[in-house]
């Protein structure tokens, strides 16, 4: 049986997701992943005949916040110790554009 | 050559006027705050982190629905459009794809006097995501996620829009009804609007490929933009190139768009229902409630304002300095008599003089009360045309004035109808311009226009010009 995924499909995937792949890993990725859609396909055996989309399983409706400033707790330059680079209060990264 | 056929749709994206953002209690305020301080977890995407629907936004989003023409949908749900950027620290914004807050909908706008049409297709919630700089001659950018998660409304209209002044009157109309409406506090300079502008050229009524030019942030620049892609398109047509589909950027200082990288296709987006934020469920209480606290709104004071055949331009800066300075000149001045002279003293005087950075002080409410009295004062003839301009200027100076006509007579602009003084005037001028009386009795009647003058001179403004052309007119023909 064909693949459901080529490489090409796997280097689209790679560049929607910024990650940079090596001939064997998109390989190797085309195989796994195909294996998995493979498993997720066995869903289309079942007949949802005209049952509506589900979206939400929780049933919750209108989850909603007045729209007051919340404290939170903690510094918030705490958050920046997440980050990999800093530079000036900015979050450092490659450079985006040319 | 048949002439191309210019297509244009707009898609607006209005910061609304929240407090906070739209899934966290973070400050939404990011006016000249440093990086990085108005956040938390939820716009960080730190792992775990319960996004929570800001009602406020809801509100705003359902005014907007009337200000487009249209009513809110009962239902709407969010979704997550997927993409990896080093702004969008989740990897995915929370948007509304199939089901958003608004569908349908229209825009009135006004070019060379005609009233056109524009369709909505859609306006939906979502977040914004953070801002990047890019500093020259370095091998970064830097992110600063004080805009993540502020809440957007973005509005799409339908490709309904012909010309460059379309386009303009379209961006122009979202701002004045987003203002009137409270939705947004719609400063471009903050970058509260971003228009996203569609352009495309065609021989037939097929659409041509069209191209996306991204983020332009005032009218100027949506005007000159679609002038800039019609050209650039129609020329590579003519040579025999094709179009190629893909997002443009603007340059502001050469007036140009340039190619961005390529764009991805709607369906890598990979939208799916967003399971942490359930989905919107307005009762029709809700929607009648907000219906009726809506106010009156710019289409509703133009058509007013036309009834009382006040020149549309006119009109148009009214509209404008309205929502600028958040006056309401426009409301007030509808049902007044004197609506057209007001208006005009309102563009001519008040809103260069704001322009000015001048200080105006006084208090919106003195001020239109003032403007009724100068009417007043105007309508007895107390008042020359030309002194009411002085006038006004004097007022608006001011932080106080409980009497118009006092302070037009301690500024000396009242005009002096007493006869018996101007009659003096007459005398003297009549004396001293043989040769004009001589041309007047000739029949030459525009000499009459000179003496007026004289009069007016002598009595440092202060005659009724009317008055006293009708006095010289009596007194000539008994000499």
């Amino acid at each position: 049986m064909d693949k459901k995924l080529s490489t090409e499909d796997v280097s689209k995937l790679a560049k929607l997701a910024r990650l940079k792949l090596t001939d064997q890993e998109k390989e190797k990725y085309a195989n796994e992943l195909s294996g998995i859609l493979d498993y997720v396909e066995l869903l289309s055996k079942v007949d949802v005949g005209d049952l509506k989309p589900t979206h939400q399983v929780t049933g919750l409706k209108n989850v909603m916040r007045e729209d007051e400033i919340i404290d939170y707790g903690y510094d918030v330059k705490s958050l920046m110790n997440n980050v990999k680079e800093e530079k000036d209060g900015y979050i450092k990264v490659k450079r985006m554009i040319g | 050559m048949n002439e191309y056929k210019l297509t244009i749709g707009i898609e607006t994206h209005v910061q609304l006027k929240t407090k906070t953002k739209l899934f966290s209690g973070s400050d939404n305020d990011d006016r000249d705050t440093l990086p990085n301080t108005k956040v938390n977890h939820i716009d960080f995407g730190m792992p775990g982190a319960l996004p929570v629907l800001n009602k406020k936004a809801v509100d705003l989003a359902m005014r907007a629905a009337f200000a487009l023409n249209t009513k809110p949908q009962k239902y709407s749900k969010f979704d997550r459009k997927h993409y990896f950027y080093p702004d969008l620290p989740m990897g995915y914004q929370i948007s509304q794809f199939d089901e958003p807050i608004i569908l349908g909908g229209f825009v009135d706008i006004y070019v060379n006097n005609e009233k056109k049409k524009i369709g909505i297709t859609r306006a939906h919630l979502e977040a914004d995501a953070g801002k990047s700089v890019h500093p020259e001659n370095s091998d970064y950018s830097l992110v600063d996620l004080n805009r993540s998660g502020t809440p957007l409304l973005e509005i799409v209209s339908e490709p309904d829009m012909h010309s460059s002044a379309e386009a303009r009157a379209y961006a122009k109309e979202i701002y004045l009804l987003m203002k009137f409406a409270g939705v947004s506090n719609a400063n471009l300079f903050y970058g509260n609007m971003r228009f996203d502008v569609n352009v495309s050229v065609s021989k037939d009524d097929v659409l041509g490929t069209r191209a996306e030019i991204k983020n332009l942030n005032s009218f100027r620049s949506v005007e000159k933009a679609v002038e800039y892609e019609y050209k650039r398109q129609v020329e590579l047509l003519e040579s025999g190139e094709k179009i190629i589909q893909e997002t443009r950027g603007w340059d502001d200082s050469k007036n140009i768009t340039y190619s961005m990288r390529s764009k991805e296709n709607a369906d890598d987006y990979r939208y799916m229902p967003e399971p942490d934020v359930p989905p919107i469920e307005l009762t029709d209480e809700q929607i009648s409630e907000t219906e009726k606290s809506m106010p009156i709104l710019p289409f509703t004071l133009r058509d007013k304002l036309l009834e009382k055949n006040i020149d549309p331009a006119i009109i148009d800066v009214l509209l404008e300095s309205d929502a600028e300075y958040s006056l309401e000149n426009t409301k007030s001045i509808i049902n007044e008599n004197d609506a057209r002279q007001i208006a005009n003293l309102i563009v001519n005087i008040e809103v260069p003089l704001r322009a000015k950075d001048t200080e105006v002080k006084i208090s919106n409410e003195d001020r239109i009360n003032a403007y009724k009295n100068v009417m007043l004062l105007l309508d007895s003839n107390k008042l020359s045309s030309s002194n009411a301009k002085i006038l006004i200027e004097e007022i608006l100076l001011s932080d106080n004035v409980a009497d118009v006509e006092k302070l037009a007579e301690q500024k000396g602009l009242l005009q002096t109808v007493n006869t018996d003084d101007i009659m003096k005037f007459i005398a003297q001028v009549v004396s001293e311009n043989p040769a004009a009386v001589e041309d007047i009795k000739a029949g030459q009647e525009k000499a009459i226009g000179y003496l007026v003058g004289q009069v007016m001179k002598l009595s440092q403004g202060k005659t009724n010009p009317e008055v006293a052309k009708q006095l010289i007119s009596d007194h000539l023909k008994t000499l």
